[in-house]
C-alpha cells in the first residue's frame, strides 16, 4: 500500500493532537472527511459508482451475468468480487504489485458479504439449479489516500444500489424444456435492496485513542487498526484486526461501540445522497470523469 | 465540523453539475443502451454513443430553414403528387416499416414519388430483409424518384428515447410519428402558397389510430393507392396482407397451424423436429422432399406427402418438419399429379387424389415420411408464369400458373386479367394463411406476349436466378475514362512484350478476345511459349461496385443469339479484347520449353502486348498448312501446333484430348494452379474434378457389355483407351454413343479455396492441380487467380478478402452456382430454339438411337439434330400397353417389342403446344411398330433439314 515517511516528530505530532480529539486535518476522533459519491458513472455496466473519500478515490462497476447456481446452494445466486489496483494509485501497484492488497481486499469483500441478510441473494435466482444472476464486483483503485476499506464499501454498496438487472422470463414448454426471454424495454429490471449491505468502519488505534477515517500520515502511526463491518442499523457483521501490533480488549470493545455508532450515521448519510440522486432522475448533469 | 459526523455528498447533486453540461454541445450527444442476448445465451448490454446535430436538412427541395443541401435528388419543391383524391393538395409520403417491406412493389412503381424514408424505417427493413433493403437503397439513388432518406434518429428534435414500459416497435413507431409531425410544422414554416403535407403510411390499425389522435394524417396503403384516380392498374400490385381478424371469418380451414420459430428452434435442439430444405416435386403437386441439414446419416430425406402435411411450405423454403410413426410412412409415388382443379375449395377432391397416392405400395420402398410442423425461413421470390382466368366474367381474383411447377398456383387480384392473358408475368407472393387452399400474391410486371423470342428469354433468365439488368451507373462509373492509353504508372509493373509475334486464335465473330500466344526459338535452340490473359484485374479493382458486380454475376451466359456479359461491354469487347494491332495490358505466362515440349522454365508477368493477328480457327490452319507462308506469325503458329501435338499426345497417355489453343490454355491454368498453391497454400481458388464413384459406371459397363464390347472403369486411362478400343464397324455411331453416355456418368467439376478441402484432383484432365486463369473477361473465378498471381509475383497489393478462406470458399458457392444456372439457362435457351425450329417444320420422321431405357419410358437421341428426347409408352385416356422392365440388362418389353440402350428406332418429332407455358418437343415411336399404339400419320418424312438447330455455342456474336 502508498506509504508516507514520517519523522518521528511528525508522528509525535500527530499522536498527541488526537489524544486531544484534533487531527491534524481539524477533525474530530470520529469526524469522517468529506465523501463524494456519483452513481452510473460507467453506462456500459449494470450499475456503477464513485466514491472519493479525501484522497482515496475508488471506482466499482457491477456486471450481471447469467451464470449456474452453486451446488450447495441451487435457489441463490451469488456475488463475485474482484478489486484492481491500478498503477495510477501508486507505482508500487505496477506490474504485480498491487495484487497481495488485492486479493486481500477481495477476500475481505467476501467475509462481509457472507453474511446471509446482507444481499437477498434468493432474488438473483432465476430459475434453481439452472440458471442464476452472478453479480461480478469490480472494484478499482484509482488513488490510495488513506481508509482503503471504508472508501471501498461506500463505492461497492452505492454501485448495489445503482444496479439495473434485466428482468428475464423462463419459459417452458410441455417437454419441460426451458427457454430464456429478455425483456425487449430495458427500463424493466430489478433492483436490490441495499438496506442491510454493510459498510466498513476503520477504527485505527493511536495513542490511546482510536480514530476513524485516518488519512495516510495517521495510518502510518497507527499500528494496529480494527475494521468493522456494520448495517444500517448497527447490527456489526464482521469483524477484523489489521496491522502488527496488538489490541487489549477493552479497546476492542470500546472501538466497536464507536464503530457501530459511526456506521449507522454513514448508512443514513449515504442512503440521503442516493435516494437525493436517484430522485433527479435521467435530468441529472453526470459528472463522471471530467469533475 | 463537529457535530456533522459524517457528510457525504453526491457530487452531480452537490451543484457541481455545469461543468460539462449546459452547453449546447453536451444536449447533442446522448448514448444508446440495449440489452442482447449473444448466442452462447448472455444477456449483454451494450451502450453505443449517440450523437445528434441539428444541421440534417429535411430534403424539401423549396426549403431554406435546412442550411445544408441533401445529397442527391431530394423531395421536389412542388410535388405534382399522383392525383389522389383524398389529398389533393401536394404531399410527400412517410411510410412506415411494413408498409415498406410489404408493398415494395408498388412503392417502386415510377408513379409513386416523393416518398420520405426515415432512417429508423431503414434500420429495420435492413435487420429484417436484405433484398427490399437493397431496393429502398435503389430507390432511393433514383434521382427520378425523388425519395429522401431522412437521418431522424441523428437528428436534434426528432430523435427521441426508449419510454419505461415501451418495447422497441412501440418506440420506433412513436419516432416515426414524431418525424411525420416535426415535418409537418418544419414545412408550415416554408410559407409557401401553398403548404406541403406529410401523408403518414401505415397499415398497422393501432399506429394509424394513434397518429390520427396526434394530429397526423395517415392513411393505409390501401387507401392511398385506391385514391389515385389516375392510375386504377396500381391496385393490382398491392400486397394482399389479410388481417389477422379476417381469417376466421371465412370458417373454413384447410391447414394446420405453423408453430412459432421459438418452439420450433426448441423442438430441432431436442430432436423432436428435423430442419430441412423443402424441395417440391415436379411432377406431382402432392408430394415433396426435405433434405435435412446436418450430418446426420439416418433420415438424411423425409418424403412429404398430402396437402395438410405439405402445410403450405413452398419450394426452397427452409421448414421444420415432424417424422410421422413407421407405419404412416409412404413410398415415393411415381404417379404425375397436376393440381388442375379450378374450384379451390374442393377439399373432397383432394382427398380423393391423394389416396391415388397411398394405393399399391410395395413395402420395401417405404421411406421415412414427415409433415411439415413450421415454417423457419421463406424462400419466396417473384415468379414468372401465367394467369389462368377465372371462369367467372368479371371476377377480380383469379388464379396464376408459374412456369415452375413446383411452384403452387397463386392467387391474385386483377381487373386487368383481360390484357394479361396470354402474357407472361411476374407474380410475388404476399402470405399463404390457413383458409386458403393457395397462397395469396400480387402482380408485378408484365414481361410480354408468351412465345415470343424476347420475353421467353426474360422468364428462362429470371427462373434460373441469372442477373441480367444492365449495368447500374455506379458499376459503370468505375470504368476507365476514354480516350484510354497505357501510362508510365501502368508500365511499372510490367514487361514490354509488343515486339513478340503475338496471335490469338478464336472462333469466328468472336469479340471478347482473353486469350493469345506467342512462340519463337531461343538462342540457346530451346523454344519460349508464352500464353497472354487479359488482364482483366487491373481494370476491375477489389471492393468497388464494379467487382462487386461481377463477382456477383460470376459468369458471362450465352444463350442462343444472346450474351449477357459478367463485366460492362467496355471492358469485355474493347479495353480487355486482346484484338490485333493495338496495345493491350495482359497477364503472361511464358515457359522456355525444350523440343520435346518438356518444360525448362516457367515465368509469370504482367505485360503490355500488341498481337499480331486475331485469327479464326481455320485462318490458323490455313496457316500452317500453306507451305508459301513463312511470315512470323505462321512460324509462331507451328512452333505452337507442333508443341501442341506432343503435349497433347503426352497427355493422352493420361486421358483427354483437346485443340492446340486449348492444350497450351491447360498447360497455363496447370502452371499458375501449382504457383498460386505454392505461393498460398491456403487461399488459392482452384478446381477440381471429383472421380466419379465406380457404380455411376454401371449403366455404361452394362451398355457396352450387351454390344459385347468391354469398358474398362478403374482410371480415367484405362477408360480412355477402352473407349478408343470400343468400336464396331457394322455400328459407327457406336463409339459416340458411348462417349456421350460415359459424360453423363462424371460428375461436376467445381471451384473450391485450397484451404477448405483436401482434394485437389481434376478427374477429367487427369491433372493433380487445376485452376481458371485463361478467361477473366467471362469468369470471375479468373479474376481471383489472377489477383492472386499478380500479388504471388509482386506486381499487385493485396487486400483482405483475397486472403480470407472463408470468405474464398463463399465465394466458390456462389461461383458454382452462378455456373450451374448459366448451364441450365443455356440448356433452356437451346430447347426454346429446337422449339421455335420444330414449331416452323411441323412433324418430322427421324432415326433415333436408345439412350437409357426407363420403367415407362426410353430416352432416345436423334443424331441428326443432336437433340434428345422421351418416348413415353403410356398416354392420358388410352388403355396401357402391358410393360415389362428388366433392370438387369436394362430392357423394356413393351407388348412384345423388346427395346435395350443403343437401338435403333425411327421417331415422329413434333412441336406440342397444347400447354402454351410448357411448349415442348413430343417423340413418338413410329419403328418398330407397337401393336394397339397408333402411328401419327406419316408426314414429311425425311424432310431434308438445312438450317440445323443452334447447338451449344461457346462462343458467337452479340
Amino acid at each position: 500500500m502508498a506509504s508516507v515517511v514520517l519523522s518521528e516528530a511528525e508522528k509525535l505530532y500527530i499522536v498527541h493532537g488526537v489524544q486531544e480529539d484534533l487531527r491534524v486535518d481539524g477533525r474530530g476522533c470520529e469526524d469522517y472527511r468529506c465523501a463524494e459519491v456519483e452513481t452510473d458513472v460507467v453506462s456500459n455496466t449494470s450499475g456503477s459508482a464513485r466514491a472519493k473519500l479525501g484522497h482515496t478515490d475508488i471506482l466499482v462497476g457491477v456486471k450481471a451475468e447469467m451464470g449456474t447456481p452453486k451446488l450447495e446452494k441451487p435457489d441463490e445466486g451469488y456475488l463475485e468480487f474482484f478489486v484492481d489496483c491500478s498503477a495510477n494509485a501508486t507505482p508500487e501497484f505496477e506490474g504485480r504489485g498491487g495484487e497481495e492488497l488485492g486479493t486481500e481486499i477481495s477476500n475481505t469483500l467476501y467475509r462481509i458479504f457472507s453474511s446471509e441478510s446482507c444481499v437477498d441473494l434468493k432474488s438473483l435466482c432465476i430459475n434453481p439449479r439452472e440458471h442464476c444472476w452472478v453479480l461480478y464486483v469490480d472494484v478499482l483503485l484509482l488513488e490510495c489516500g488513506g481508509n482503503l476499506f471504508d472508501a471501498i464499501s461506500i463505492a461497492v454498496k452505492a454501485a448495489l444500489f445503482n444496479t439495473r438487472i434485466p428482468k428475464v422470463r423462463v419459459l417452458e414448454d410441455e417437454e419441460g424444456s426451458k427457454e430464456i426471454e429478455l425483456s425487449d424495454d430495458p427500463y424493466d429490471c430489478i433492483r436490490l435492496n441495499v438496506d442491510e449491505v454493510p459498510c466498513v468502519v476503520t477504527l485505527s488505534k493511536i495513542g490511546y485513542r482510536h480514530v476513524v477515517d485516518a488519512t495516510l500520515q495517521e495510518e502510518a502511526c497507527s499500528l494496529a487498526s480494527l475494521l468493522i463491518s456494520v448495517t444500517s442499523k448497527g447490527a456489526l457483521t464482521c469483524m477484523k484486526k489489521v496491522g502488527k501490533g496488538s489490541l487489549d480488549p477493552e479497546s476492542i470493545f470500546e472501538m466497536m461501540e464507536t464503530g457501530k455508532r459511526v456506521g449507522k450515521s454513514l448508512h443514513t448519510s449515504l442512503q440521503k445522497i442516493l435516494d437525493e440522486e436517484e430522485s433527479l432522475g435521467t435530468t441529472r448533469q453526470k459528472v463522471g470523469f471530467l469533475g | 465540523m463537529l457535530g456533522n459526523v459524517v457528510r457525504v455528498a453526491a457530487v452531480a447533486a452537490s451543484g457541481g453539475g455545469g461543468r460539462l453540461g449546459s452547453s449546447a454541445a453536451g444536449a447533442m450527444l446522448t448514448s444508446r443502451t440495449f440489452l442482447k442476448r449473444t448466442r452462447a445465451g448472455a444477456v449483454v448490454k451494450v451502450v453505443r454513443e449517440h450523437y445528434l446535430r441539428d444541421d440534417i436538412p429535411c430534403g424539401a427541395a423549396a426549403c431554406r430553414l435546412c442550411g445544408a443541401r441533401p445529397v442527391g435528388a431530394g423531395l421536389e419543391a412542388r410535388p405534382a403528387g399522383a392525383g389522389s383524391h383524398l389529398c389533393p393538395g401536394p404531399h410527400y409520403l412517410l411510410p412506415d416499416t411494413n408498409l415498406l417491406l410489404h408493398q415494395i412493389d408498388i412503392l417502386e412503381d415510377p408513379v409513386i414519388k416523393n416518398v420520405i424514408v426515415l432512417q429508423t424505417v431503414l434500420q429495420e427493413v435492413r435487420n429484417r430483409s436484405a433484398p427490399v433493403y437493397k431496393r429502398v437503397r435503389d430507390m432511393i439513388a433514383n434521382p427520378e424518384k425523388h425519395f429522401y432518406s431522412f437521418t431522424n434518429e441523428h437528428h436534434r428534435e426528432t430523435y427521441i428515447e426508449q419510454e419505461q414500459g415501451e418495447n422497441s416497435n412501440d418506440r420506433n413507431d412513436r419516432a416515426i410519428r414524431v418525424a411525420v409531425k416535426w415535418y409537418n410544422e418544419h414545412l408550415k414554416k416554408m410559407k409557401n402558397e401553398e403548404n406541403i403535407q406529410v401523408i403518414f403510411l401505415t397499415n398497422d390499425r393501432n399506429n394509424k389510430e394513434k397518429a390520427l389522435e396526434e394530429g397526423i394524417t395517415a392513411y393505409t396503403c390501401e387507401e392511398y393507392i385506391k385514391s389515385l384516380m389516375a392510375n386504377p392498374d396500381l391496385v393490382d400490385r398491392l400486397a394482399c396482407i389479410s388481417d389477422e381478424g379476417k381469417e376466421i371469418e371465412s370458417g373454413k380451414i384447410f391447414f394446420p397451424e405453423h408453430l412459432p420459430l421459438s418452439k420450433l428452434q426448441q423442438g430441432i435442439k431436442s430432436g423432436i423436429y428435423l430442419q430441412g430444405t423443402y424441395r417440391a416435386s415436379r411432377d406431382n403437386y402432392l408430394e415433396a422432399t426435405v433434405w435435412v441439414h446436418g450430418d446426420a446419416e439416418e433420415n438424411k430425406e423425409i418424403i412429404i406427402q398430402g396437402l395438410k402435411h405439405l402445410n403450405r411450405a413452398v419450394h426452397e423454403d427452409i421448414v421444420a418438419v415432424e417424422l410421422l410413426a413407421k407405419d404412416e410412412w409412404v413410398a415415393p409415388s411415381s404417379v404425375v399429379l397436376q393440381d388442375d382443379s379450378q374450384n379451390e375449395d374442393d377439399i373432397e377432391n383432394e382427398e380423393e387424389k391423394e389416396n391415388i397416392l397411398k394405393a399399391s405400395v410395395n413395402k420395401n420402398m417405404l421411406r421415412p415420411t414427415g409433415k411439415v410442423v413450421g415454417i423457419i425461413k421463406r424462400n419466396w421470390r417473384p415468379f414468372c408464369g401465367m394467369l389462368s382466368k377465372s371462369q367467372i366474367k368479371e371476377a377480380r381474383r383469379h388464379l396464376f400458373t408459374p412456369a415452375d411447377r413446383r411452384i403452387p398456383r397463386i392467387r391474385i387480384e386483377t381487373r386487368q386479367a383481360d390484357t394479361l392473358e396470354g402474357q407472361r408475368i411476374i407474380v410475388a407472393i404476399d402470405g399463404w394463411p390457413r383458409n386458403s387452399r393457395y397462397p395469396n400474391g400480387h402482380f408485378v410486371k408484365n414481361l410480354g406476349n408468351a412465345g415470343d423470342k424476347e420475353t421467353e428469354t426474360e422468364v428462362l433468365l429470371l427462373e434460373h436466378d441469372v442477373p441480367h439488368q444492365p449495368f447500374s451507373q455506379a458499376v459503370l462509373s468505375f470504368l476507365p475514362k476514354m480516350p484510354w492509353s497505357i501510362t508510365e504508372k501502368d508500365m511499372k509493373y510490367r514487361e514490354d512484350l509488343r515486339q513478340l509475334c503475338v496471335c490469338s486464335v478464336d472462333p469466328p465473330g468472336c469479340t471478347d478476345i482473353d486469350d493469345a500466344l506467342h512462340c519463337r526459338e531461343l538462342e540457346n535452340g530451346n523454344l519460349e511459349v508464352g500464353v497472354h490473359i487479359a488482364d482483366v484485374s487491373h481494370f476491375i479493382r477489389p471492393g468497388n461496385a464494379l467487382d462487386e458486380e461481377s463477382a456477383k454475376r460470376g459468369t458471362t451466359v450465352y444463350l442462343c443469339e444472346k450474351r449477357i456479359d459478367m463485366v460492362p461491354e467496355l471492358l469485355s469487347s474493347n479495353l480487355c479484347s486482346l484484338r490485333s494491332n493495338v496495345d493491350r495490358l495482359a497477364f503472361s505466362c511464358i515457359w522456355e520449353m525444350n523440343h520435346k515440349a518438356e518444360i525448362l522454365k516457367t515465368r509469370f508477368t504482367k505485360s503490355v502486348i500488341n498481337s499480331k493477328a486475331s485469327l479464326t480457327y481455320a485462318e490458323a490452319q490455313m496457316r500452317i498448312d500453306s507451305a508459301g507462308m513463312n511470315d512470323d506469325v505462321t512460324t509462331s503458329l507451328r512452333g505452337l501446333n507442333k508443341l501442341a501435338k506432343i503435349l497433347k499426345k503426352k497427355r493422352i497417355d493420361n486421358g483427354e484430348t483437346n485443340s492446340m489453343v486449348e492444350e497450351f490454355m491447360l498447360l497455363a491454368n496447370i502452371s499458375v494452379a501449382q504457383k498460386i498453391y505454392d505461393e498460398f497454400s491456403e487461399f488459392a481458388l482452384l478446381r477440381k474434378h471429383p472421380a466419379p464413384p465406380p457404380s455411376n459406371y454401371d449403366i455404361l459397363v452394362k451398355a457396352a457389355k450387351s454390344k459385347n464390347l468391354e469398358i474398362k472403369t478403374d482410371s480415367a486411362k484405362a477408360l480412355a483407351e477402352s473407349l478408343d478400343k470400343a468400336e464396331s464397324p457394322a455400328f459407327p455411331y457406336l463409339n459416340t454413343l458411348l462417349r456421350i453416355l460415359t459424360t453423363r456418368c462424371m460428375m461436376q467439376a467445381v471451384y473450391f479455396c485450397s484451404g477448405m478441402d483436401n482434394d485437389f484432383h481434376h478427374y477429367g484432365l487427369a491433372s493433380p492441380i487445376y485452376t481458371h486463369f485463361t478467361s477473366p473477361i467471362r469468369r470471375y473465378a479468373d479474376i481471383i487467380v489472377h489477383r492472386l498471381l499478380a500479388v504471388a509475383i509482386g506486381a499487385d497489393s493485396t487486400y483482405p478478402e483475397l486472403t480470407d478462406k472463408h470468405k474464398l470458399a463463399d465465394l466458390c458457392k456462389n461461383l458454382n452456382y452462378r455456373h450451374k444456372m448459366a448451364q441450365y439457362a443455356q440448356r433452356a435457351s437451346v430447347a426454346f430454339h429446337t422449339q421455335l425450329f420444330f414449331k416452323t417444320k411441323g412433324e418430322v420422321n427421324e432415326d433415333a438411337y436408345i439412350l437409357f431405357v426407363r420403367k415407362n419410358a426410353i430416352v432416345v437421341l436423334i443424331p441428326k439434330y443432336g437433340l434428345e428426347g422421351t418416348v413415353f409408352f403410356e398416354e392420358k385416356d388410352k388403355t396401357k400397353p402391358r410393360l415389362d422392365y428388366n433392370s438387369e440388362v436394362p430392357s423394356l418389353t413393351v407388348e412384345d417389342t423388346t427395346f435395350r440402350i443403343f437401338d435403333k428406332v425411327k421417331v415422329n418429332i413434333m412441336l406440342d403446344a397444347s400447354n402454351i407455358q410448357h411448349q415442348k418437343i413430343r417423340m413418338v415411336l413410329v419403328e418398330p411398330k407397337i401393336p394397339g399404339k397408333d402411328v401419327p400419320a406419316n408426314p414429311t418424312t425425311e424432310a431434308s433439314v438445312s438450317n440445323e438447330p443452334e447447338k451449344k455455342k461457346k462462343k458467337l456474336q452479340k
